[in-house]
């Protein structure tokens, strides 16, 4: 019976996943673009950057998801139209950028100033110092605090069910409402799905830490 | 201007819900405070069943979203005769949560206390439970307090979660005053507003308790988490 | 107290073994009331392991030790480790505690004294160690020298029928050692049982009342200092003396 369910079910909740991942990688697109961005203006740029830049991370740090994603949908369409799935991506990838910017600017700023200088020394612009020596290594920095916010991020997608999206929260909802029961069972398979996709989110992202480790950038140990 | 007069007319009907999430948040984090403990407790001094289980209670809990933990408990757990309140729901949902990740926390603190301290108090001639509440504790509890503090905070914005289940707490409250004017814009900007306040307070006070526990000597364990 | 044949440690034949390492060989020894005996011999030849299989920090694998005739057992431990103080190398004074604190835990926690009294002692062996004026500092704001002292007020504090030594000095700089090394002596003199591992010979030849010389995890010779510096029998003991009295003299 329950397994019955669940099989009919798979379906919408295997769409709800595809729609969670795509949320997922839109939200982390638009946070890696604008948090490397900010970061770079906060490190480098001049002094209204630095300020924007603080001023972007306290607010959007400081606001709950939720909230975010209240004023996005509700909030934004009284002026422009914007689907839930568009609103989603906004609120949770504006958020996310607050949060990577802090990461990629803790990673450029342990980069030594000596690599920086060097790079100056043997005829390298500002620029191009920055994107061949700098961000190089400030990547390998950044990739394990990263990783932590992949998993927290893919967490925050399950928030979009407050504006709608319908994402695999929202599609177990709908199961639950509509078979009249076997809450905990569907919750249960719903949990394991993000366990699972978090998992394998992180072992990616630890190939990735392992391939970019070079002498002197060790992996962390797990 | 147009937003101050909708901020002065409503606002109290939103600041109403302030109670409600400072309680949730209270109730919650003091919970994950000493459930935390336990599951470092297990994770460092425990038997290897005891050990296994913490580190499964550890992982589940910080693998799955906090919002499908609370459906689970206020939803689910009815059909096996477990029925809590909205409120009670929650609190237990964002305590089980916090603990997991507190207990890592804590964990990290406790193994960071030099063993020299441990072997100083067992030297005296206390017990292991004795050395660790007088001596080891104490210790990590003020290494950790800068990290701990990130958690509550982190914590302190999660309780908007709950108004997914109906806990009249701030986040619902706006969302009624926004069905009720339709200002939605209006309303959750001022909601937005308000939880920087309370945050900004909060982040306050802890500095404030780091502060008056700091001792010299005793620092934090690392860089604070994001 | 008073010297005394009176025997207060006795340690029967210890053994002790890191993985294939065997670290103690059987080594006993007893310390009478009021003796003062210090260990010594090159690094790694098991004095540290002595120390800490007497009061068990590191269980013994076999061989018993007996505090007043009563054998140390698990079961006995934590009542009998508080007759037993230690003093580590690296003072391990209890970070998050004033140095007042430092002394007054023990003696609250375990000897349920009333704070008032804990703190007249407390006060009492700080004056003794000449830190009286720093009872409220926290350990990381004394020097070395300073926080040895402040760990043997707090060993003193617990009456103990016999404090062990793990070579106080040796994390100090040689500026500071001298006044850790003048506090050790006071003791002695005053008859308070003390087994120390320690290079110092200035203590060992004025204020030992035996030296004991390891090797390769045994003892190898003891006798009183006048002998053992004088006229050591075993070639090793000669070896080692010329090396630490050289670097004394240096």
């Amino acid at each position: 019976m329950i397994w019955q369910t669940l099989y009919d079910n798979l379906p919408f909740l295997m769409h709800g996943t595809w729609v969670a991942l795509q949320l997922l990688a839109a939200l982390l697109a638009l946070g890696l673009v604008l948090g490397l961005t900010l970061a770079l203006g906060q490190v480098y740029g001049p002094w209204p950057a630095r300020l924007g830049g603080w001023a972007f991370e306290r607010v959007f740090r400081g606001v709950p998801a939720v909230v975010l994603l209240l004023l996005f949908y509700y909030g934004v369409t009284d002026f422009v139209a914007l689907s839930s799935f568009l609103a989603a991506v906004l609120a949770l990838g504006l958020r996310s950028a607050a949060y990577q910017s802090q990461i990629f600017r803790g990673a450029i700023q342990s980069v030594p100033a000596g690599q920086m200088q060097a790079a100056r020394a043997i005829g390298m612009g500002r620029w191009q110092a920055i994107r061949t020596i700098v961000l190089p290594q400030a990547a390998r920095h950044a990739i394990g605090p990263w990783t932590n916010e992949f998993s927290s991020e893919l967490k925050a997608t399950s928030l979009a069910y407050v504006i709608g999206v319908v994402e695999l929260t929202r599609q177990a909802k709908y199961i639950v409402s509509n078979t009249q029961g076997n809450i905990l069972i569907v919750f249960g398979v719903v949990a394991l799905i993000y366990f699972i996709v978090n998992r394998l989110g992180n072992a990616v992202l630890y190939r990735v830490e392992a391939r970019l480790a070079v002498p002197g950038f060790e992996r962390r140990s797990p | 201007m147009e937003f101050l007069d909708f901020a002065g007319e409503h606002l109290p009907f939103i600041l109403e819900g302030v109670p409600v999430t400072l309680g949730l948040w209270i109730l919650a984090i003091s919970f994950g405070f000493v459930f935390g403990l336990v599951l470092a407790w297990c994770r460092i001094y425990a038997p290897t069943p005891l050990y296994l289980l913490a580190t499964g209670y550890i992982e589940i809990f910080r693998g799955t979203p906090m919002l499908v933990q609370m459906f689970f408990i206020y939803l689910g757990l009815p059909e096996v005769g477990i029925v809590l309140d909205p409120f009670t729901s929650a609190v237990v949902a964002i305590g089980l949560n916090t603990s997991a990740y507190q207990a890592e926390y804590f964990r990290a603190a406790l193994l960071s206390v030099p063993q020299g301290q441990m072997q100083a108090a067992r030297a005296m001639g206390m017990g292991q439970t004795q050395a660790l509440i007088h001596v080891i504790l104490p210790q990590a509890l003020r290494r950790v307090l800068p990290q701990w503090s990130n958690e509550a905070i982190l914590e302190l914005k999660f309780t908007s979660i709950a108004f997914a289940i109906g806990v009249s707490e701030i986040t619902a409250r706006a969302e009624q005053v926004g069905y009720r004017t339709f200002e939605f814009f209006d309303v959750f900007l001022l909601v937005a507003l308000v939880y920087l306040v309370l945050t900004g307070v909060v982040a306050e006070v802890l500095q404030w308790v780091e502060r008056r526990v700091h001792v010299p000597g005793v620092t934090t364990t690392g860089a604070a988490a994001g | 107290m008073t010297k005394s044949d009176e025997e207060v440690l006795r340690v029967e034949d210890l053994h002790k073994r890191y993985g294939d390492h065997a670290v103690l060989r059987g080594v006993s020894l007893t310390l009478t009331r009021g003796e003062a005996k210090v260990v010594m011999g090159s690094s790694g030849t098991g004095k540290s392991t002595l120390l800490r299989c007497i009061n068990h920090l590191s269980p013994p694998d076999a061989g018993r030790v007996l505090l007043e005739g009563q054998p140390l057992t698990p079961a006995t431990l934590n009542a009998m480790r508080r007759h037993i103080a230690f003093v580590f190398q690296d003072f391990n004074l209890f970070t998050h505690l004033k140095v007042i604190d430092n002394v007054r835990l023990g003696q609250r926690r375990i000897l349920k004294r009333s704070k008032a009294a804990a703190t007249e002692r407390a006060m009492q062996e700080l004056e003794r160690v000449g830190l009286a004026d720093r009872a409220h500092y926290y350990p990381a704001q004394l020097s070395g020298g300073q926080q040895q002292r402040a760990s043997i007020a707090r060993a003193l504090a617990m009456d103990p029928k016999v404090i062990l030594f793990d070579e106080p000095t040796s994390a100090l700089d040689p500026e500071l050692t001298g006044e850790v090394v003048t506090v050790m002596k006071q003791l002695a003199s005053e008859g308070m049982t003390m087994l120390v591992v320690s290079h110092e010979v200035g203590f060992a030849r004025t204020a030992a009342d035996e030296i004991v010389f390891m090797d390769g995890g045994t003892i190898v010779e003891q006798g009183p200092p006048s002998t053992l510096f004088a006229n050591p029998a075993h070639e090793r003991t000669r070896a080692f003396l010329k090396v630490i009295t050289h670097q004394e003299s240096a």
